[in-house]
């Protein structure tokens, strides 16, 4: 009750702000001080609504429905904090909660240049509120009671001493299909146990659980960094917005950049560390696989770094003193990165992508739909309706004094790819909007050109002048780089045998622009620390490109089954399945594997699991990671060996009573088990038993009747085929389930591998890969987010 | 001037039309009618239900999954897959497969198998209807 309550003050207050720094830019005097307050109040409810829901999930206050739904008791301190944000409503407020933070550092920074505040703050403060809306008590607030609407609980998060209290027969259920039974936790029960005098505290004794996909370390940095990235692209919209406002373009170009800078640095990384949980903890095999969720965040990121160059082109052109070039782009470009980021939350909250992405987001009702929708369309139309409202003004800004060979027109060129490429991306991602998908391919195909364009416009770029360049000038500073990478492609062609021409292609570009790149970064280094920003971002993505070239190209896979014991080789490597060992309070089984390559060596553990949460087969990854490559283990299943006696070549089949089997025109009917009467006393206290299933078939117009067995002598078991030679048919039974049905091999006598193998062997299939230099994706983007720090500390000095 | 705004425009036009090229050559739409994908030859994203009463099969030396699916209506097609059987797939309340029908059956390149995530709502929806 009490965090509704913030979040209510909360959503008044920014309410409030936003009016007083409206009649501020209106010209009252004494308004400021209180639009301050206002936003201050606002940003503080939140930050307390935060705090009482980390409270809430660390003392189990299982009486508000969403510390039920994401959390339990068994979780550590830390995946407990990651409950935060585990489920939509937390998101929501976790995503206000750093909207609060950077508006009260953006307050601080706009309120000490003139006339900024009241301009920047008024827009940034409503989408602030926005989002106190979205957390408001009727749509996504965590603190709403289990109670408010009926929910079904199962019986086994409920104290069972209380079940056989006479009212609860009221409350009971039971699902015959699913053998389950469920208490409807509503209002009326929460008056009945408040009459009988029962705490909500002893009554619920445990959440639900944590989704185990997102119980990692991964999980709990990932989503955080995500949502400083969201809040902070807001801030170039506010200063976007404030520049058309007061209809003068110049200062806020500097005043805006270091925020973009930042901005899109923390969504890079964000994106990226999303990318390594589908690698190493998803088992994706992969960083990227153009889900439409990371899509979502990567248009926005895509045209950020647009923008940021086009910025960067503005600003120099400001010496001459007007406001530069590119001022209607760089409007345009800081506004249209918010409202993707907008579009980006409405694609993945909203319920449209369901069908099509691995991402499960549950559909969030009506309401919430609506307010996503009028959210992205206000911001969408205060963006469209500033830049008509001033077209004309924005129009006589129009600077044009370019040559072909200027860095201006290169630096252009670049962002231009960038957008294609956001196009691309959006595109794609959108089609499920319209009940289709595209093929992987579809992004693969149209990027790697652009790709190729991009990289060769890093090198290019920083090789011309501002302004204009001669053409002798400019030959005589590049033909070395290109030699160079031209020689360098070469090598890598040949020693890494890269036939493919697209690859080659983007190799070079990748290369040259990490030639160019290094050679100024050296000669540079001593003299300007702070400038090399641009280049160590720079090297980072064209070692990224190499790395995606590698990985993408050059990756290889293959499915092998191991024995125990036995060593089996793949890609040159040699793996021996050593057994596994239960972790994590035994409901996880980890399966060791040694993995050798010449004198090296090393054991890694995929893991398998059944999730109690969503009872599923959860399977993780194993790594083991060198220099030059990633070898990669996805465990896909395993057999005891007890059910697995032999299936050489055989078909297995799984049958009910009654169901029949086509094998090559002989029909294979399961009639019923041969269960004798002692075998199960003789189960349950561990003696010796026989089970064995009738079988009826019909082949060539005669009929068999044939009993497989499965003896049970001191807990081993074993399986006694049949044969029937007159048609060619081997039938055994491999499994039997209590629900009454029968797995069978059934094989052709004819083609039937000799031994039949009568030790149990314990097999593991796995699914290994070799990612070629995948370090080079993960040590480019950390470049690429070093060299952002780097310039942001630089643009910071400048303002 | 002119040029630069024909040049630039161009190359616009041609980005536009590649790209709306191959979106069409890929994209895959959902079919929820099987007699619809077993007249096409273009890849499909087939959603139904797994046909329980005729089981499933695996082909160990061949590595394959075959089963059947039915629609809505109750058409059924035979299913096979090069792969392992997805987690899940005897409990899943609804199949996606993604792929192409071929000489009497759907060649699937990918299966995903949709599971009641929150099996209380599922039990309230029907509790309501």
């Amino acid at each position: 009750m009490l965090g509704n309550i913030v979040i209510t003050i909360g959503f008044l207050a920014g309410l409030f702000a936003f009016f007083m720094y409206y009649l501020t830019y209106k010209g009252y005097s004494n308004t400021l001080g209180k639009a301050r307050i206002g936003f201050h109040v606002a940003a503080m409810m939140t930050i307390l609504a935060s705090l009482i829901l980390v409270h809430a999930v660390l003392t189990h206050q299982y009486q508000y429905k969403y510390v039920f739904n994401y959390s339990s008791s068994g979780l550590s301190t830390g995946l407990l904090l990651s409950t935060f944000w585990g489920g939509q409503e937390g998101s929501f407020l976790l995503w206000t909660f750093f909207t609060a933070i950077i508006g009260i550092i953006l307050l601080e920074y706009t309120s000490k240049r003139g006339d900024l505040e009241p301009r920047v703050m008024m827009i940034f403060t409503l989408s602030f509120t926005f989002l106190l809306v979205l957390v408001n008590p009727l749509l996504k607030s965590p603190f709403n009671y289990l109670w408010m609407e009926p929910n079904f609980i199962e019986l086994k998060h409920i104290n069972s001493q209380f079940l056989s209290m006479p009212f609860m027969q009221n409350f009971m259920f039971e699902d015959s299909a699913g053998g389950k039974s469920f208490v409807r936790m509503d209002q009326q029960l929460y008056a009945q146990l408040m009459a009988s005098g029962i705490s909500f505290k002893q009554f619920i004794i445990d959440g639900k659980g944590l989704n185990p996909l997102l119980q990692n370390f991964w999980m709990q940095i990932h989503p955080p960094i995500l949502f400083v990235g969201f809040a902070m692209s807001a801030v170039p919209f506010a200063f976007a917005n404030a520049a058309l406002i007061k209809n003068d373009y110049k200062d806020w170009v500097k005043q805006a950049f270091p925020w973009m800078l930042i901005g899109t640095m923390v969504l890079g990384l964000a994106i990226m560390l999303g990318g390594y949980w589908a690698y190493g903890i998803l088992g994706w095999g992969g960083y990227w696989g153009w889900d439409p969720v990371e899509n979502s965040s990567l248009i926005p990121w895509l045209v950020g770094v647009a923008s940021i160059h086009t910025l960067l082109i503005q600003k120099k052109t400001q010496s001459s003193g007007g406001a530069g070039r590119f001022v209607k782009t760089n409007i345009i470009l800081a506004m249209m990165t918010y409202i993707l980021v907008l579009y980006s939350t409405f694609l993945t909250r909203s319920g449209i992508l369901g069908d099509a992405s691995v991402h499960s987001f549950a559909e969030p009702g009506m309401l919430v739909y609506l307010l996503l929708v009028i959210f992205m369309a206000t911001f969408l139309l205060i963006g469209i309706g500033g830049f008509i409202y001033r077209w004309k003004a924005l129009n006589s800004q129009f600077e044009n004094e370019e040559s072909i060979l200027s860095r201006e027109l290169a630096l252009f060129t670049g962002a231009v790819a960038l957008l294609a490429s956001a196009i691309i991306v959006f595109a794609g991602t959108s089609a499920p909007i319209f009940g289709k998908t595209v093929e992987i391919r579809f992004y693969d195909e149209l990027n790697l050109p652009i790709a190729i364009i991009i990289g060769l416009l890093n090198g290019l770029s920083l090789v011309l002048k501002w302004k204009t360049n001669k053409s002798q000038e400019l030959w005589k500073k590049i033909i070395s780089p290109i030699v160079i990478s031209l020689i360098l492609t070469t090598a890598v062609v040949f020693i890494g045998n890269v036939y493919n021409f697209m690859l080659i292609l983007l190799s070079y570009s990748s290369i040259f622009s990490i030639v160019v790149n290094f050679e100024i970064a050296y000669r540079i280094a001593r003299k300007k620390a702070l400038s090399l920003g641009a280049y160590i971002a720079h090297i980072g993505i064209a070692l990224f490109l190499l790395g995606v070239v590698a990985t993408g190209g050059f990756s290889q896979e293959d499915s092998i089954d191991l024995e125990k014991g036995k060593t089996s080789s793949i890609f040159g490597y040699d793996v021996t399945f050593l057994g596994f060992n239960r972790i994590e309070n035994s409901e996880k089984y980890a399966f060791n594997l040694k993995i050798e390559k010449g004198s090296s060596s090393k054991t890694i553990s995929p893991v398998m699991y059944v999730s109690s949460i969503n009872n599923s087969l959860m399977r993780e990854p194993d790594i083991w990671t060198m220099i030059t490559r990633d070898f990669y283990v996805t465990p896909l299943s395993y057999t005891d060996g007890a059910s697995e006696n032999s299936s050489n070549g055989g078909t297995s089949v799984t049958l009910k009573k009654g169901d029949y089997y086509d094998f090559k025109g002989n029909k294979i009917t399961f009639e019923s088990f041969n269960f004798p009467a002692d075998a199960m006393s003789a189960m349950m206290g561990g003696g010796n038993f026989t089970i064995g299933a009738y079988l009826l078939v019909e082949a060539n117009g005669k009929k068999y009747n044939v009993e497989p067995k499965m003896n049970s002598t001191g807990g081993n078991k074993e399986y006694v085929s049949v044969e029937i030679k007159d048609v060619d048919l081997r039938i055994e039974m491999t499994n039997l389930d209590a629900s009454g049905s029968v797995g069978l091999t059934i094989s052709s006598l004819s083609n039937k591998v000799e031994e039949i193998q009568q030790v149990p062997k314990e097999v593991l299939s796995i699914e290994a890969s070799i990612k070629p230099f995948i370090n080079l994706v993960w040590t480019g983007v950390l470049l690429m987010v070093a060299g952002f720090i780097i310039s942001a500390v630089k643009r910071t000095k400048e303002v | 001037m002119k040029n630069k705004y024909m040049f630039g425009g161009a190359i616009i036009v041609i980005f536009l039309v590649i790209m709306s090229y191959l979106f069409t050559e890929t994209n895959i739409s959902y079919e929820e009618n099987f007699s619809e994908i077993i007249n096409s030859s273009k890849t499909m994203k087939a959603t139904g239900s797994w046909v329980k009463e005729k089981n499933y099969f695996v082909d160990k030396s061949k590595k394959e999954f075959s089963f059947y699916m039915k629609d809505f209506l109750g058409n059924e097609m035979k299913v096979i897959y090069n792969g392992t059987i997805p987690n899940n797939f005897e409990s899943a309340t609804s199949v996606v497969v993604t792929g192409k029908y071929k000489n009497g059956y759907f060649h699937a390149d990918d299966i995903l198998t949709k599971c009641p995530s929150k099996y209380e709502e599922q039990f309230d929806q029907s509790k309501k209807s």
